[in-house]
C-alpha cells in the first residue's frame, strides 16, 4: 500500500491514544486523591483512603460472587459450547453458516429484555405455566441456579463461536492419520483433536469469562438483587455519585482483564481467534 | 483349529456400531436442548407478545394488539427513537473513519501497525463496565468546561469508541488480500492516489466494510453497560430504559412486541443474505 497513506492513520492514533489512556489514567487519579464535586481545586490532594473498601465485607464477598459465577459459567460454557461446536463440525449439513447462525441469532436480540423475560418464566406463576401447565423451572426465582442458568445461555455462544472457529482450522488429514495409526476415536479426539483446538477455547473461555465478572445487569435481574457481583457495587457507587469508589474497583476489574489478555497473547499470538 | 484363527477382537477391533447408534441419538437430543436452552428467552418474548392479557404471568389468549400498540408507547417510542438514532450515526460515522483509518494503519510499517492494531483491540476486550465507567469520567472531567455533553453526545463518542475497532478488524484482513499491484497498475495509468483509493482500493474491500458496517450496528444497537453510564439528561436507548423501568413497574407487552418485530427482520435479512450468497455462488460454477 501506498505510504502515503499513512496520514489515514494519524488521527486515529491521537484518537485511541486519547480514548484508550485518558480515561484510565483519570481512573486511577480519581481513586488515589479526594477529588470529588464538592473538593475545591486548592485542596486536591492524594489520599489513599479509598482503599479500605477493598477490605470491607461486602467487597470481598462481591468479588467471590463474581471470580465463583465467571469460573462456573466458563466451564460449564466450555462443556456444553464445546459439545455442539463439535456437533457442528462433524455434522453432515454442508451449509455450517446457517447452523452457526443459529447460534448466534439469540444475541441480537436485546440482553436486558432476555434477560427479563428468564426471569419472568423463573418464578412461581409464569406465562409457560398457564400455558404448558406445569413449572419447567421449578421455583428458582432468585438463586444462584437462575444467575448461573441465565449467564451460562448468554454467553455459550461465544465459546461455540471461538471453539467452532479453532476446530474448523484442523486439517481432516491429521484426523486420518491418527485413525490409520490405529488411535480409537476417543483417543484420536485427546490426542489430536483437542490439543489443536485448545486455542479457540482459551479465546473462547474469555469471552465468556470477562463480561460474565465485569456484569451486573444479568445478575441483578435473576437474582432480584440478592446475589451481588462486584459490577453491581460500581454500578450503586456510580448511582450515589461516588466516583472514588467506582474508579477503584474498575481499577480491580482492569488488572484481571490485563491478566487474561495477557494469558490470550501466549495462546493464540496472531489474535486471529478473536472475530 | 478354530481356536487358532485370530478374530478381529483380537486384534483390537471393537464393534461399536450399536453403541453409537445410541449414543448419536443422544448426542443429538443433547444439542436441541442446548439449542432450545438458547431459544428459550426469545420464545417466551415471542409469546408475551401475542398475549392478550396485559399482565405478563398469564396466557389469556391470542392477539396482535400490542404490536399495533407499538406507536401509541409514548416512552417506548422515544427509547426506539433514541436507539436508532445513536445507532445509525456511529455506525455512518464508524465505517467511514474506520476504512479510512485501517487503511491508514495498513500503510505503516509491519512493526508499528502490530502495536497499533493491540491498542485497537484494547476497546473490544476492555470490559463495559470498566470502558463506560472511564469514559463517564473523562466527560465528567470535560464538563467543567462543556457543561451539557452528556446526552446524544457522549452517547455517540462512546459508540464511535467501540465500533470502530470492529470495522477495522473486518477491513484489515480484505487489505491483506488485495492485490499489492493494483494500487500502482492505477497510478501507473495516471490516477491520482487518493482517487485511486476510492476507485480501486474501496471496491476491493467493499466485502470487509460491509461486514464490519454489520458488526457496528449490532453492537452499537444492542449496547447496555456502556450507554448506561455515559448517558444523561434521560437520553435513555431502549436497553436502558427497559433496565429502568423492569425494577419499577411492569414492562407493556409492546415492547416483547416490538423486540419480536426485530427478531423476524433479522431472520429475513439473513434469509435473503443467503439466498444472494447461493445466487453468486450458482452464476460463478
Amino acid at each position: 500500500m501506498n505510504s502515503e497513506f499513512k496520514v489515514l492513520a494519524r488521527p486515529y492514533k491521537v484518537w485511541l491514544s486519547v480514548l484508550v489512556f485518558f480515561p484510565i489514567i483519570a481512573m486511577i487519579f480519581i481513586s488515589i486523591s479526594n477529588l470529588n464535586s464538592s473538593v475545591p481545586f486548592s485542596d486536591i490532594a492524594i489520599s489513599f483512603r479509598h482503599f479500605e473498601l477493598l477490605l470491607e465485607s461486602s467487597t470481598l464477598i462481591a468479588f467471590r460472587n463474581s471470580l465463583l459465577y465467571a469460573s462456573l459459567t466458563t466451564l460449564i460454557s466450555f462443556v456444553l459450547g464445546y459439545f455442539v461446536a463439535y456437533e457442528i463440525k462433524k455434522s453432515k449439513f454442508k451449509n455450517k453458516f446457517i447452523l452457526l447462525t443459529i447460534v448466534i441469532l439469540p444475541m441480537w436480540s436485546n440482553l436486558i429484555l432476555r434477560t427479563e423475560s428468564l426471569s419472568n418464566i423463573m418464578s412461581e406463576n409464569n406465562i409457560l405455566k398457564s400455558l404448558i401447565g406445569f413449572n419447567i423451572f421449578g421455583n428458582i426465582s432468585g438463586t444462584g441456579i437462575a444467575v448461573l442458568f441465565g449467564l451460562v445461555f448468554t454467553y455459550m455462544p461465544f465459546m461455540i463461536l471461538s471453539v467452532y472457529t479453532a476446530l474448523e482450522k484442523i486439517d481432516f488429514s491429521l484426523e486420518e492419520a491418527a485413525l490409520d495409526l490405529g488411535l480409537t476415536p476417543l483417543h484420536k479426539f485427546w490426542k489430536v483433536i483437542f490439543p489443536l483446538s485448545l486455542k479457540g477455547v482459551v479465546t473462547g473461555s474469555i469471552m465468556v469469562f470477562l463480561p460474565t465478572l465485569a456484569g451486573f445487569a444479568i445478575p441483578k435481574i435473576l437474582s432480584k438483587g440478592r446475589i451481588v457481583f462486584i459490577g453491581n457495587i460500581i454500578e450503586n457507587k456510580f448511582i450515589y455519585t461516588n466516583y472514588n469508589h467506582g474508579a477503584l474497583l474498575a481499577i480491580v476489574i482492569l488488572i484481571f482483564i490485563l491478566g487474561s489478555i495477557f494469558l490470550l497473547t501466549k495462546f493464540d499470538k496472531e489474535g486471529e481467534t478473536l472475530l | 483349529m478354530e481356536k487358532n484363527i485370530a478374530s478381529l477382537k483380537d486384534y483390537g477391533y471393537h464393534d461399536f456400531s450399536k453403541f453409537n447408534k445410541i449414543s448419536n441419538i443422544i448426542k443429538k437430543l443433547l444439542v436441541v436442548l442446548i439449542i432450545l436452552g438458547l431459544y428459550l428467552s426469545i420464545i417466551v418474548i415471542a409469546i408475551q407478545s401475542i398475549n392478550d392479557s396485559q399482565v405478563l404471568s398469564e396466557f389469556t389468549g391470542f392477539s396482535l394488539k400490542w404490536y399495533g400498540n407499538i406507536l401509541n408507547e409514548e416512552e417506548l417510542m422515544q427509547a426506539i427513537k433514541n436507539t436508532f438514532l445513536v445507532s445509525s450515526i456511529a455506525t455512518v460515522l464508524a465505517t467511514i473513519l474506520g476504512t479510512f483509518f485501517a487503511i491508514g494503519l495498513y500503510a505503516l510499517s509491519r512493526k508499528s501497525r502490530v502495536i497499533w492494531m493491540l491498542l485497537n483491540n484494547v476497546p473490544i476486550l476492555n470490559a463495559d463496565i470498566v470502558t463506560g465507567f472511564s469514559l463517564m469520567l473523562m466527560f465528567r472531567l470535560l464538563m467543567v468546561v462543556f457543561p451539557n455533553i452528556f446526552g446524544l453526545f457522549t452517547l455517540v463518542m462512546a459508540h464511535l469508541f467501540f465500533t470502530i475497532p470492529y470495522v477495522i478488524l473486518s477491513v484489515m484482513p480484505k487489505l491483506k488480500e488485495t492485490d499489492p499491484n493494483l494500487m500502482d497498475a492505477a497510478m501507473d495509468l495516471g490516477v491520482k492516489p487518493y482517487k485511486a483509493l476510492i476507485k480501486v482500493v474501496i471496491p476491493a474491500i467493499k466485502a470487509g466494510i460491509f461486514s464490519g458496517m454489520l458488526l457496528a450496528l449490532t453492537m452499537s444497537i444492542d449496547d447496555f453497560a456502556i450507554s448506561y453510564f455515559n448517558t444523561g439528561a434521560g437520553y435513555d436507548n431502549l436497553s436502558i430504559w427497559i433496565y429502568a423501568v423492569i425494577g419499577r413497574r411492569n414492562l407493556t407487552p409492546s415492547v416483547y412486541a416490538f423486540s419480536t418485530l426485530l427478531t423476524i427482520f433479522t431472520l429475513i435479512g439473513l434469509l435473503i443474505y443467503q439466498f444472494l450468497q447461493k445466487q453468486k455462488k450458482g452464476k460463478k460454477v
